[in-house]
Formats: C-alpha cells, sequence, structure tokens
C-alpha cells in the first residue's frame, strides 16, 4: 500500500496547481462556486476562457488515446480537478469532457467520434445533458420523450427536464425513446444533438434563489441526423450505464470543500465574538475539526476510488458510498459554516457578507449533489442491490 | 499510488483471520470475559509461535521486523474476530522500548516480548481521565540508585497479569508536557496494588497504585524530563492501532447485517428486501469504507516514519464514532434477538465504547485536530 504519487504525477500536479493559481488572480469574485458558472455571464465567460487555456495544453482530452489527440493518465485527471477544485477554476465542461468524451471513447463508432472529439478538446462546444422527464427522473428507463427514425433522420417529440446550462449549451447529448413498442431497456438510444435545432425550446427554471442554472427542454418535430448517435440504436441504456461510471471520484467538489475550510479556519481566527475570536471557543474547535475529519475521509476514499479506476477496476460500491458520503457532508458544512458565522449566514454578496456571500449561497447550493447524477437514494439502492446483494426492489 | 495490500500483507491476513476463526471462537471470548486473566495463556503462546507480539520488533532482537501497516491488517482481523487479551498493550509498549531504549533495555525485553514470555502494558490515564499532558500527576522522585514512585495510574489495561508497566511519570513539578519521564516498571515490585475496574467490555483496565515504588535508575526509559514524546508516540499509534481494531468490528457488524436481513423473513420476504433497511445498511457500509481509507492512510504514513498526528487524530476521531454508530445500528437491525446476552453483535456494541475511550476520546482527537488545522 502507497498513498505517495510517483515523482512524475506530483511534477504534473505541480504543473496543474501552477495554472490553475495563475488563473485564479482572474476569478470573477461573482463565481462563489461551480453552480454560479451555469447561472452568471461572468463566471461562465470564465469557464469559456479557462477552457481555451486548458485545451492549449492537451488538458481538456486527458486519458484520451493518442490518436485523438490525447495524453496523460486517470491520474493526471485526477490531480487536475484536485487543482481546480482548490482554485475554484472552471474551465472544464462536466457533460463534454468529463461524461461524453469518455463514453463516446468507449462507444461510439469511428465516424461521431472523428466528428464531436476535436471540438471538446479544443474547449470550443459545450454540452448539456437531456436526461430526466417530468415523469422519469430516478427512474430514467420510465422516459417517454419520443425519437422516431424517418430514413436518415430521427424526429423528436416530448420534454426534458432538469437540464444543467442547457440555455447556454451548444450541443446536447440525451437518451430517447426510438422504439416505443420495445421491452424496456432495450428501446431508447443515447443521441447527440446542436441545441439550435429547429423545434428545440430551452426554458431556464428559476432556482431557490431566482437564478437559473437548470432549465426544461421541449422538443416540438426536431430533426437529428440518424448518424448522431452512441452505441447501437435501442441500446442507449447500456450507454447510460457506461457513461455513469466514469470518474467517479468527486476528488474535485471535495478539495473545493477543504479550500472552504481554510476559509472558515482563517475566518474564525480574524473573528472576535464575546471579545475573543471564535477560533478560541471550543465548541466552534470542534465542529471545525469533526468537518476536517470527516473531509479527510471523503478524500481517502477519493483516492481509493481513482486507484481503482487508475487500474481500470470497478468501483461501483465505493464510488456510490464516496458520493452519498461527500454530498451530505456538504450540506452539513453549510449548516456548521453559516451557523458558526453567526447572523453574516444568510447575507448575499454584498459589503456585509462574508468570503463575498460564498456561504449563503453554499446553505442552498449543498444539497444539488445529493439529488443529482443519481440522487443518494438511488446511490444507496446501487450499494444494497448490486454491492451487498440484498432483494431488488421490482 | 497504489492502494492494494501486497500479497504478503494478503497472506497475512488471511492467516490471522483463519487461525483466529477456529482458535478463538465466541464461547472462549464470552468465557475469558467472565475469568480473572481475562486472556488465554494457551492461546497467547500459540499467538507468539506466530510472532505475533515479536511482528513488529526488528529480527535483531528475534522479532519479524513487519511495518507498522503490517500490525494494523493483524488489529484489524483481531478486531473482526475479536481477541481478548494484552495484544495491543503489549505492542504499543514495545514501541518506546524499540525507539528510545538502551541496547541493555532492549535486549533484555524485545527478545522476551517477542517469544510471549512478557506481557507489558503502558499506565498513561490518571484520575482526571485525559491523554493530555495536565492529566500526568503521578510523581516519581531520584533517589539513590531508584526512583521513587507515588501516586495512582487508571484504566491500565490488563495490568493485573502484565509482567511489566511502562509508567509514564511526573519528574518535575508543574502541568506541562515538560517534566514528563518514563519507566518501565517490574509489576511485581513491592508497594504496587493491582485493581480491576468493572468495564463495560470486561477488558481488565485496572486501577494501579504506586505506594512508594522503587524503580532502579537504569529502567527510565528514554530521557529525564524528555518522555512527552514517547507517550505522544504511544497514544498516536495506539490510536490507529484501535482505530484498525474497529475498522475490523465495524465490518463484522455490517457482515452480520447483511446476512440476517436476507435470512430473516418477515411480510413473507426476507427484511433485506425493505428500503427502509437497505438505505441503513447502506450507511453502515458507507461509514466503515470512509473509515477503513483514512485508517489506512494514517496506518501507512505511521509506518513510512511520516508525520501523522493529524492523520492518527482525522482517523480515531471519526472511527470512534462511526463503530458506536454501527454497532448501535447492527442491533437495530436485528431487532429484539441483538439485545440478549447470547447474541454475538453486543460484544461488538460493548467494545465500541471501549474503543473509543483507548488512546483519546473523539473530543481528545478533534482538539489536537484543531490544533493542526491552524486553529489559533
Amino acid at each position: 500500500m502507497n498513498f505517495e504519487l510517483t515523482a512524475e504525477e506530483k511534477a504534473r500536479r505541480k504543473e496543474f496547481f501552477d495554472v490553475c493559481k495563475e488563473l485564479e488572480k482572474k476569478r470573477p469574485p461573482s463565481l462563489l462556486d461551480f453552480e454560479t458558472v451555469f447561472e452568471l455571464s461572468e463566471p461562465w465567460q470564465f469557464h469559456l476562457d479557462c477552457a481555451k487555456e486548458f485545451a492549449k495544453k492537451g488538458w481538456l482530452a486527458l486519458n484520451w488515446p493518442a490518436e485523438y489527440g490525447g495524453s496523460g493518465t486517470m491520474m493526471d485527471q485526477v490531480l487536475f480537478a484536485e487543482a481546480r477544485g482548490y482554485h475554484g477554476i472552471p474551465g472544464v465542461d462536466i457533460f463534454g469532457v468529463q461524461m461524453l468524451a469518455p463514453t463516446m471513447l468507449q462507444a461510439a463508432n469511428e465516424a461521431v467520434k472523428k466528428e464531436f472529439l476535436p471540438p471538446i478538446a479544443r474547449g470550443e462546444v459545450m454540452w448539456c445533458e437531456l436526461w430526466s422527464e417530468p415523469n422519469a427522473g430516478s427512474d430514467l428507463a420510465a422516459l417517454s420523450t419520443t425519437a422516431i427514425k424517418k430514413g436518415d433522420e430521427y424526429i423528436i417529440n416530448g420534454q426534458k427536464t432538469w437540464n444543467t446550462n442547457a440555455h447556454r449549451a451548444d450541443w446536447g447529448f440525451g437518451v430517447f425513446k426510438t422504439d416505443p413498442a420495445g421491452r424496456k431497456h432495450h428501446n431508447m438510444t443515447f443521441i447527440l444533438l446542436d441545441m439550435k435545432t429547429p423545434g428545440v425550446t430551452v426554458r431556464p427554471i428559476p432556482y431557490i434563489d431566482g437564478e437559473a442554472p437548470y432549465c426544461e427542454v421541449y422538443f416540438d418535430d426536431v430533426h437529428v441526423p440518424a448518424k448522431n448517435i452512441v452505441g447501437q440504436e435501442n441500446e442507449g441504456w447500456a450507454v447510460v450505464n457506461l457513461l455513469a461510471g466514469f470518474e467517479r471520484s468527486g476528488i474535485g467538489e471535495i478539495v473545493f470543500m477543504l479550500r472552504e475550510l481554510e476559509e472558515l479556519v482563517k475566518y474564525c481566527n480574524e473573528t472576535k465574538r464575546n471579545g475573543k475570536p471564535l477560533s478560541k471557543d471550543p465548541l466552534v474547535r470542534n465542529r471545525v475539526a469533526q468537518l476536517a475529519c470527516e473531509l479527510e475521509a471523503a478524500k481517502a476514499i477519493a483516492y481509493r476510488i481513482a486507484d481503482l479506476q487508475n487500474r481500470n477496476e470497478m468501483a461501483l460500491m465505493d464510488a456510490s458510498a464516496a458520493k452519498i458520503f461527500y454530498s451530505e457532508l456538504g450540506e452539513r458544512f453549510a449548516f456548521i459554516a453559516t451557523d458558526i458565522v453567526g447572523p453574516y449566514g444568510q447575507v448575499k454578496t454584498s459589503r456585509w457578507a462574508p468570503t463575498n456571500g460564498a456561504w449563503e449561497k453554499k446553505f442552498y447550493d449543498c444539497f444539488v449533489t445529493t439529488i443529482s447524477m443519481g440522487t443518494n437514494e438511488i446511490q444507496r439502492n446501487i450499494i444494497a442491490w448490486y454491492g451487498l446483494g440484498l432483494p431488488r426492489m421490482k | 499510488m497504489d492502494l492494494r495490500f501486497t500479497e504478503a500483507q494478503e497472506i497475512l491476513r488471511k492467516m490471522v483471520r483463519d487461525f483466529l476463526t477456529t482458535e478463538c471462537p465466541k464461547t472462549l471470548v464470552r468465557e475469558l470475559e467472565s475469568s480473572d486473566k481475562g486472556y488465554s495463556p494457551e492461546l497467547w503462546k500459540k499467538m507468539a509461535e506466530l510472532g505475533w507480539m515479536g511482528l513488529v520488533i526488528p529480527e535483531e532482537y528475534e522479532g519479524m521486523g513487519y511495518t507498522f501497516q503490517d500490525l494494523t491488517i493483524l488489529l484489524e482481523e483481531a478486531g473482526r474476530n475479536i481477541l481478548p487479551g494484552p495484544l495491543i498493550p503489549t505492542v504499543i509498549s514495545t514501541f518506546p522500548i524499540i525507539e528510545a531504549g538502551t541496547e541493555e533495555q532492549k535486549k533484555e525485553f524485545l527478545p522476551k516480548i517477542a517469544r510471549g514470555e512478557l506481557i507489558i502494558t503502558m499506565a498513561q490515564l490518571e484520575s482526571e481521565g485525559t491523554f493530555g499532558a495536565s492529566g500526568i500527576a503521578v510523581k516519581a522522585t531520584a533517589k539513590g540508585d531508584d526512583f521513587i514512585i507515588n501516586g495512582t495510574k487508571l484504566f491500565v489495561e490488563m495490568a493485573h497479569v502484565a509482567d511489566y508497566i511502562i509508567c509514564v511519570t511526573r519528574t518535575k513539578e508543574g502541568s506541562t508536557d515538560k517534566g514528563i519521564t518514563l519507566f518501565i516498571v517490574d509489576a511485581k515490585t513491592p508497594g504496587i496494588k493491582c485493581e480491576v475496574i468493572p468495564t463495560i467490555a470486561a477488558d481488565k483496565l485496572c486501577e494501579v497504585r504506586f505506594d512508594n515504588v522503587a524503580v532502579p535508575k537504569k529502567n527510565m526509559l528514554g530521557k529525564l524530563d524528555a518522555g512527552w514524546q514517547l507517550m505522544e508516540m504511544m497514544t498516536r499509534k495506539g490510536a490507529i492501532a484501535k482505530c484498525a481494531e474497529s475498522i475490523g468490528g465495524i465490518q463484522t457488524c455490517v457482515e452480520m447485517t447483511v446476512t440476517y436481513s436476507k435470512e430473516r423473513v418477515q411480510y413473507e420476504r426476507p427484511i433485506g428486501a425493505f428500503q427502509a433497511l437497505q438505505h441503513i445498511i447502506a450507511n453502515m457500509w458507507t461509514s466503515m469504507e470512509t473509515g477503513r481509507y483514512l485508517l489506512y492512510e494514517a496506518a501507512w504514513m505511521e509506518s513510512e516514519g511520516q508525520p501523522c498526528t493529524k492523520e492518527a487524530s482525522f482517523a480515531k476521531a471519526y472511527i470512534n464514532e462511526i463503530y458506536k454508530d454501527v454497532a448501535r445500528w447492527a442491533i437495530r437491525l436485528h431487532g429484539a434477538i441483538a439485545t440478549s446476552y447470547d447474541h454475538d453483535i453486543p460484544l461488538y456494541y460493548r467494545r465500541s465504547k471501549a474503543a473509543d475511550t483507548a488512546f483519546g476520546s473523539t473530543d481528545f482527537h478533534r482538539e489536537l485536530v484543531a490544533q493542526q488545522i491552524g486553529l489559533k
């Protein structure tokens, strides 16, 4: 057993951190967390700029085969995610780079790979995910939006929802029912489509704070070339499951929280209450230390997952456990931090707000990760059914 | 980075697991709990033949020369099975001798420990009940060729059967970490009185009273007045060791709960088919797995000789809480059956409380973490 990085990995890690540290100097103050990238124009523009910067270095194609312009390893992805997490740097499209690209590399035909991978590596095309529907959330296989083949096109009709960043994305990938009479799990296809195709209507959904990171997307006779699919026709469910398995350590989110912990420690050291710094209050010390312990536990299991995935081994149970753990830790963190900063925990970006309002924002962004990418309840099912062999719900 | 155990480590794990399954059934565990000794000399002898007490002792002193991480694998299995007896106090007491003992002390004690001929324990806690320096009040005063020890140590594990006790004393007035000295005390020295304290895990924690106990100067361990570092080292290594034992215990609680929930039928289906239970079991598994890698990280750092006060405290503070929590849920999910004396789960539940008090409580370690993460 060895937790230490190789000399080569250490050098790479430093390179990632150096670049992200420089970028942090240009980070707009309104970029409070990664959700703001989808909500506000300044953070979004910064995301695009960072993507260009990373593309130049080949960092949007880490762990891709060289023939598609890739370089680096799975471990590089992890180390790069750490650097971005710590310095709060966007620039890597979660949907295009982290989800779609590895899926295409494994499941798409050559023509699709040649057409869609290079623009992702160049940081030119941003993607969104078109999965959930009003009546198909956790039970995604119950979806009803159809894509009916006609000649060399699919005609899509229906509605998707909770589509992060659909209002800014250039392209979308999703699963659509291509054989409505077919049997469950063998009746849908994984389709790629240009979000500017006629018949696509995107409506942002106001989030708790009135901003709009998520959208609903309506399809009204949307014509998509039949060649734009990943995997086999009617076998999109297998592609969905494949996609769900990539880089799931959550290390970026965890390291972002480690930075937030540093900010919280700094705040406690510098802020007086009852005539002494908050850091002298044993209750505060205890609660902050508890967060630190849990964060380290999250980091340790994230490395465990990275280590497994780096050797192409399955990390299904651990990935679900890690997701449950770090997302719910995020909730505890938000509650404790906003409690410690007292009345300032409710203040939005303004001169009264500590850390520019990041704590207040964390209070209502904290549960996003518990719901997205398979709710934590679904993750618990995965551990129970596939990991521990408990009887599956019918 | 490679978080797999080596093949040799996997063999060690299997060897320990197989041995304990055969040699230390729960009937023996219960028997030892109600016995006076609290351990089985026959089993102790067999463990010595397998080299367990000498696992981390260098080969030149008849040990196996294994790493600290190897030791935690052994202890994880011990915790998984439950192994009553003085293994942890003996191996943790060995470390200050290895690191700070004189050549004479090493030659005198280490081979005998490795052969299973000596039981050693350490006397750290006193009436304040803290592993911090302020809790050390037992005095040792120089007199001729001896030091005279006076005072009372508490919660000294297996002291009633120990041959030697590593006693942490105060050799200078005060309550700080300066002026602390360790002595290797022969447990048969006149003036030592030992009484077993009735505890939740029946693990024979003792009150040890020192009444003008004369200890030869040559039995001083490390330097005069500079023993705090050794005390901290024992607490840190002991904390990691206890975490290993606890993760093993947690694993049994999870495994037994999974098995039972597949067998127990209510409403014409195994209770494990109900999501209400599935999600609790998934939580138990998640706790175990997050704690496990926290342990492995601390154990690896300690093994490599890297500073890991912070990591040891991360692990102890976290695992203290999850062991109690997982064991409590294991009882809940088994239902009334697991509240009976004859059921195995309560053996673990009781030990989860004992484990959290050993080598530093949750709050003690959280305070160490607070210091380490920069809270002023």
